[in-house]
């Protein structure tokens, strides 16, 4: 006898049957930070667990305008994997791509430019701030361009010397970080705070008012339009890949570039426009970070997370757009309520505990999907 | 698929064992230095001495965990609650919702430490009027360094960078090392008063001893980062192959590259900003900024009730805010050398010797003590 | 009666289709037993049950009169089931010894003791017959062989019931005798075996029993020795079948293809494997390459279709298109059904209309200012699946990976042979495929060919050439061994011009 939920429709839905995964992942990941809260401060426990449930929500609107915040990026790199994937290529190379474009963005954004005459170091006005209030397109776009360029190359790398994508655009990562250290330090250092100049203003998202929404009275998140820009970005890579002759052959490439290439589409034309479109997604991620007041790239020697939280995140999402959507919003949740258990006696690192735990059993999603459906489908003999 | 399932549980299983040992191992998660007992009202207790970290750990050796050994030390004497808050990313709004949250926690007073806490203590000073600021080695500014302001709820402390870093080269030369070399991470202000102060201290015990040192512009550097590479590991590195003895490194975290290098070489290293002894063997002493001292005299002030509101104070060896580790053990000659320092540091203090802090001062110093200049670093090296 | 297998009551449903409805399988110990249906008639789906692949939703299975439940493939082996699949399951990269042990590897102080293994491994094909060489990669050795060595995985693990997936589907005449004579071998050995194969004369000349399956029902066990070829068909399909084709004479028009000198040069073997073809292809009549596989057919039709660099030229309709892209030789008029349906026939991973559109999702109306328009494609491809009787769970929304591999094939040729082109390449078009489903492909060549195409074909069977086909042209590594009139040449004509012979 079938149960009533193995007879339902839903059981032979494939996208419901894989999102319950991801779903199953979430649950199981916070009843075990729920379990480790317990074994760490047991009376906390239960308000620390609220606050994790009520994540983004916990100081109102105002936190919901951070979480909105710590969001975009990685809806973005999220966002660039999961379109990467979708056509057959693994795109590890988020954080680089991520990393010159905010290194683009900043450098569109900055009041003044270093020049140098052998030695000797002279200020330029950046020509760029010209635009006016046109100057944070400019900057949106130099990101997207930055990180298509760079995304186009690992791209270029495997259509025509058949270079493994995935060693290339991690190989690329590690270029961008040293070209990050260098182009900031000789040309847009600013030695007063060792980073970076600041964007200024007509470089910076336009807030649109949502400086009044996103409010406690006190205090205003940096909640702006980049957020939009994303879930734009969203509905048009949703878009492109399952209503359009692009997006249709983008996936047959990706699925089986033998059978693409009997159909006659151009294989390697469609693999590299793929990777600069993914590339060109994490860019703008990364216009997302630091087109933004109070924030100065930093001429460190380090990968920015972001991109390998974009891995995470479309693995979490199920390659979906939409599905990366909610997943880059319950990291950012879990993040931003996270701050809050600092309140009572945990540590936040509890929340990159039950993040780990969530992607590892995304990870294990394959198994788990079968295992849903092995509960849908079995018959009680 | 029972093996399915199988696999699933004995995943689970080996998680919640990962788990358990790290629990176990390190038994305090919490904040160790909770002093409320037992609090049983799910009511959120209250912190009143806070403190903000910057996007580093606690346990950074540097700059968080230096003031924050001052803020324990002081709470602990006093039985007073605290707590440190860590914001999620980098960058002034999320400093500010770290404040925010200690606010909400009860702290009476914040202390930040580092000045990229500027533009964030520039806006909570006003957002948050009955809370008090404690900011450390920077002074409150919107961002584009237009306007400096001191509100009447906080505090800014300064370092006299320059006196540290004479005490660290005079204390260098006076046991025994003739050649020195300076890698500083980034020449920003701080970092240069850092070198300056360490010319002239060098020089300055060089005169006194008769004797000659090295340290013109081909040993005196920034690396361009803070962070460490094998490429300042190997610039530290070609430096000590070409005979230098010991290698002042103001630069952060890049300092371990230099520290790597001399661990390698058989040579030595001064440390910068906090004791790095802990770091390397190699670490013969450090040019400190006093972080636990400055803070546990502003917390003392506003306990008294004395908070010296809208100051902005420079910590130098006169009050005891730069000065050099207590332990000379790693000197080549511990007890000459530490007396010497005892016997320069009043100079220092009451401003007998005005150590110079740029570099006009540098070689207007220099040539007041009748010391030649023809083998210092050039100005473009410097500055 | 003795029985070694007994499934009883088998029941198996896939969404939208029941493809075992209550099988009752019985053979007996040493028998080969045939089992016999049409594409999608549910034997991969019987056979994937009885080694662990699926699970039944209802039925039991008995072996050896013992009732077992067998979860999956480990099950079955340590049950003494093996099975050769339709589609191989073999590491490409991993040479035959390593793929034989693969999952059975012996280890010695943590290290894989390939040496005796493979001793095993050439005994076993002593024994036998089945020639491999154990250090080859598999990606470097023939179908036939990689075949070979899927049965010495069987017989190295010890198996004594043999399941053969319709093995005879990919081998050239030569290799299905050498794998008759195995199974004889094996049955003599006192092996079970059960061979799936759409291939009537080859069940009449080594099965004894042959169960029958329609549309996932059981509907006939017959004993070969005393039933006809046409008593096994009729019974498969359920209506008499016309084994004779019937055509009318071809009426050759203009010249639609024309290869000049065209040559393929293969740097794997440094030397060319296609080798200065010059030959024409004309409206009405179909001519079809043969010759034994692996003598540049294959080569030679990727390099018409322009999947594959080549020198010399080809002109379609008189216009040279030597250097055009594939995409342009399409539209210029060719269509072309590939020889291996997974690596460029279909998108597997697609849905079934997606795969239907594959040659005009470009096109108005399946497309309208760059959108797909779902509506006409739906329309296009139900009315696809309709005339061509391709068969599968969820119609057009069936994934293409769940399908039948005959319903595959079918779900190609209804792409091509719909595109209307004037040249059609069929590149053994009816691998796979049920008698019946055999039939109707080749009544839609001939009626392509009457409507004034040109069909140029591409078939190992020697059958299929003579009867479809009205002119024949043999290749012999790479090189063009002569055209023969199909109404008029013999059996043995061919066959020394294949062996290269008449030169
Ligand atoms: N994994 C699956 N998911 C959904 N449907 C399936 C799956 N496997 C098989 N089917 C469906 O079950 C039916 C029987 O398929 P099966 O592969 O058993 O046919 P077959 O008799 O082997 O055909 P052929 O001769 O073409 O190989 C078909 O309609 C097929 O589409
Ligand atoms: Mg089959």
């Amino acid at each position: 006898m079938k149960r009533w939920w193995q007879r339902s429709a839903l059981a032979e839905n494939e996208l419901f049957v894989s999102s319950l995964s991801s779903v199953l992942a979430i649950v199981i990941g916070l009843l075990f930070g729920f379990l480790l809260m317990v074994v760490v401060s047991p009376s906390e426990s239960i308000q620390g667990f609220r606050i994790i449930l009520t994540g983004g929500f916990n100081d109102g609107l105002l936190s919901v305008g951070s979480m909105i915040v710590f969001a975009t990026p990685l809806i973005f790199t999220g966002l660039s994997v999961a379109f990467a994937y979708r056509t057959g290529l693994f795109n590890i190379g988020a954080s680089g791509q991520l990393m010159m474009g905010a290194l683009a963005a900043t450098a569109v954004g900055v009041p003044q430019w270093w020049r140098y005459e052998g030695e000797l170091r002279i200020a330029m006005d950046n020509p760029f701030l010209q635009l006016g209030s046109w100057h944070w397109v400019a900057a949106l776009l130099a990101a997207l361009l930055a990180g298509a360029l760079w995304g186009l190359i690992p791209g270029v790398l495997k259509a025509y010397f058949n270079v493994n994508e995935v060693v290339a655009t991690i190989m690329l990562n590690y270029i961008a970080m040293f070209v990050n250290s260098l182009v900031i330090t000789r040309y847009l250092f600013n030695s007063l705070i060792g980073r970076a100049f600041s964007v200024v203003p007509t470089a910076l998202f336009p807030r649109m008012g949502m400086e009044n929404i996103f409010t406690d009275g006190l205090r205003s998140s940096q909640a702006n339009v980049s957020f939009f820009i994303a879930i734009f970005f969203v509905i048009v890579i949703y878009f492109v890949l399952n209503y359009t002759v692009f997006g249709y052959e983008l996936k047959a490439v990706g699925f089986n570039r033998d059978a693409a290439r009997y159909a006659g589409m151009n294989a390697k034309r469609n693999l590299m426009l793929s990777m600069m479109i993914s590339g060109g997604l994490a860019g703008m991620g990364g216009a997302s970070l630091y087109l933004f007041a109070g924030r100065n790239l930093d001429p460190v020697l380090q990968i920015l997370p972001q991109g390998f939280d974009g891995i995470a995140i479309a693995l979490l999402g199920l390659g979906s757009p939409i599905g990366v959507f909610f997943a880059g919003m319950f990291f950012s949740s879990l993040k931003v309520g996270g701050q809050f258990l600092q309140l009572l006696s945990f540590r936040i690192e509890i929340i990159d505990i039950i993040i780990s735990v969530v992607i590892y059993l995304a990870a294990l999603s394959l198994i788990l999907n079968r295992l849903v459906l092995y509960v849908l489908k079995r018959e009680k003999q | 698929m029972k093996k399915l399932l199988t696999l699933m549980l004995s995943v689970t299983l080996v998680f919640g064992l990962a788990a358990c040992a790290e629990t176990a191992t390190e038994p305090t998660p919490t904040t160790p230095e909770e002093t409320t007992p037992e609090e049983t009202t799910p009511e959120t207790p209250t912190f009143r001495i806070a403190m903000v970290t910057d996007i580093g750990d606690i346990d950074d050796r540097s700059f968080n965990q230096g003031t924050w050994e001052g803020v324990v030390a002081f709470a602990e004497r006093n039985n007073i609650t605290h707590r440190y808050y860590r914001p999620l990313e980098g960058g002034t709004a999320a400093s500010l919702d770290a404040i925010a949250l200690a606010v909400q926690g009860g702290a009476e007073i914040i202390v930040t430490p580092g000045f990229l806490f500027e533009p964030a203590i520039f806006q909570a000073q006003q957002l948050y009027p009955n809370v008090r600021f404690v900011l450390i080695d920077g002074v409150p500014q919107p961002g584009d360094f237009s306007e400096f302001l001191v509100a009447q709820n906080t505090v800014s402390i300064l370092f006299d960078e320059h006196e540290s870093g004479f005490l660290a080269g005079y204390a260098a030369v006076q046991d025994g090392f003739r050649e020195l070399g300076y890698f500083g991470g980034v020449a920003v202000p701080a970092v240069v008063r850092f070198g300056v102060g360490f010319i002239a201290g060098a020089n300055y015990a060089a005169e006194e001893l008769g004797v000659t040192i090295s340290l013109g512009s081909d040993r005196f550097d920034y690396f361009g980062s803070f962070a460490p590479s094998d490429d300042n590991k190997n610039a530290a590195a070609a430096w000590y192959l070409q005979g230098t003895e010991i290698i002042f490194v103001a630069a952060g975290g890049a300092g371990a590259s230099v520290m790597a290098a001399a661990e390698e070489a058989g040579a030595k290293v001064i440390g910068v900003d906090v004791d790095q002894a802990g770091e390397s063997t190699t670490v013969v002493t450090s040019a400190l900024k006093q972080l636990g001292v400055v803070v546990e005299q502003a917390l003392q002030a506003w306990l008294d009730g004395a908070f010296p509101g809208g100051e902005t104070q420079v910590k130098g060896a006169s009050n005891q805010g730069v000065g050099l580790p207590a332990d000379f053990s790693r000197f080549n000659n511990p007890a000459a050398t530490e007396a010497a320092y005892d016997a320069i540091y009043p100079l220092v203090a009451s401003g007998e010797i005005d150590v110079p802090a740029t570099y006009e001062e540098l070689v207007a110093f220099l040539t007041a003590e009748g010391i030649s200049t023809a083998n210092i670093p050039l100005q473009s090296d410097v500055e | 009666m003795e029985t070694i297998i007994e499934m009883r009551g088998i029941r198996k449903a896939f969404p939208g289709v029941v493809a075992n409805d209550n099988i009752n399988l019985v053979v007996a110990p040493g028998e080969i037993h045939a089992i016999l249906g049409e594409n999608g008639a549910g034997k991969s789906t019987l056979m994937s049950i009885l080694f662990g692949l699926y699970k039944a939703d209802r039925g039991e299975i008995f072996l050896r009169g013992e009732p077992v439940s067998i979860d999956n493939p480990n099950d079955a082996t340590r049950l003494g089931i093996g099975m050769v699949h339709q589609h191989f399951k073999l590491v490409h990269n991993f040479t035959v010894t390593e793929n034989i042990v693969l999952g059975q590897e012996d280890r010695a102080n943590g290290l894989i003791q390939l040496e005796e293994a493979k001793q095993k491994i050439i005994a076993l094909s002593d024994q036998y017959g089945l020639k491999v060489n154990p250090d080859s990669l598999i990606e470097d050795i023939s179908v036939g062989m990689q075949q070979r060595v899927e049965i010495l995985k069987m017989l190295y693990r010890d198996a004594d019931i043999l399941i053969f997936d319709e093995p005879t589907a990919v081998l050239t005449p030569q290799e299905v005798q050498e794998l008759i004579n195995v199974m004889r071998e094996l049955s003599n050995e006192g092996k079970t075996i059960i061979l799936i194969t759409h291939k009537l004369h080859e069940i009449k000349s080594i099965a004894d029993r042959v169960t029958v399956l329609r549309k996932g029902a059981q509907v006939a066990v017959l004993d070969v020795a005393t039933s006809s070829i046409a008593d096994m068909a009729e019974a498969m399909v359920g209506r008499p079948v016309v084994f004779d084709l019937q055509k009318a004479e071809s009426t050759p028009g203009d010249v639609v293809l024309s290869v000049r000198g065209l040559s393929v040069y293969s740097p794997v073997y440094k030397k060319n494997v296609v080798n200065d073809m010059t030959f024409d292809v004309r409206r009405g009549e179909i001519l079809c390459i043969a010759g034994v596989e692996g003598n540049g057919q294959t080569q030679l039709i990727e390099a018409i279709a322009g999947l594959t660099e080549s020198q010399g030229e080809v002109w379609l309709l008189g216009e040279n298109i030597s250097d055009d892209s594939i995409r342009e030789r399409n539209l210029k008029g060719i269509s072309h059904i590939p020889e291996d349906r997974h690596k460029h026939g279909l998108v597997l991973d697609f849905k079934l209309s997606n795969n239907l559109i594959l040659q005009n999702y470009f096109e108005p109306p399946m497309q309208r200012r760059m959108m797909l328009n779902f509506s006409n494609i739906n329309e296009f491809s139900a009315s696809l699946i309709e005339r061509f009787d391709v068969r599968s769970g969820k119609g057009i929304h069936t994934n293409t990976r769940s399908m039948s591999g005959g319903n595959q094939q079918k779900a190609i040729i209804a792409r091509e042979v719909i595109r209307d082109t004037d040249l059609l390449i069929a590149v053994q078009p009816t691998r796979g495929l049920d008698v019946g489903a055999i039939e109707y492909i080749h009544q839609q060549l001939i009626a392509q060919r009457d409507q004034g195409k040109a069909v140029l074909m591409v078939s190992l069977e020697l059958d299929e050439v003579l009867s479809v086909s009205d002119r024949i042209l043999v290749m012999f590594e790479g090189n063009h061994m002569g055209e023969f009139d199909a109404a008029t040449v013999s059996d043995s004509e061919l066959g020394v011009a294949m062996a290269g012979g008449n030169r």
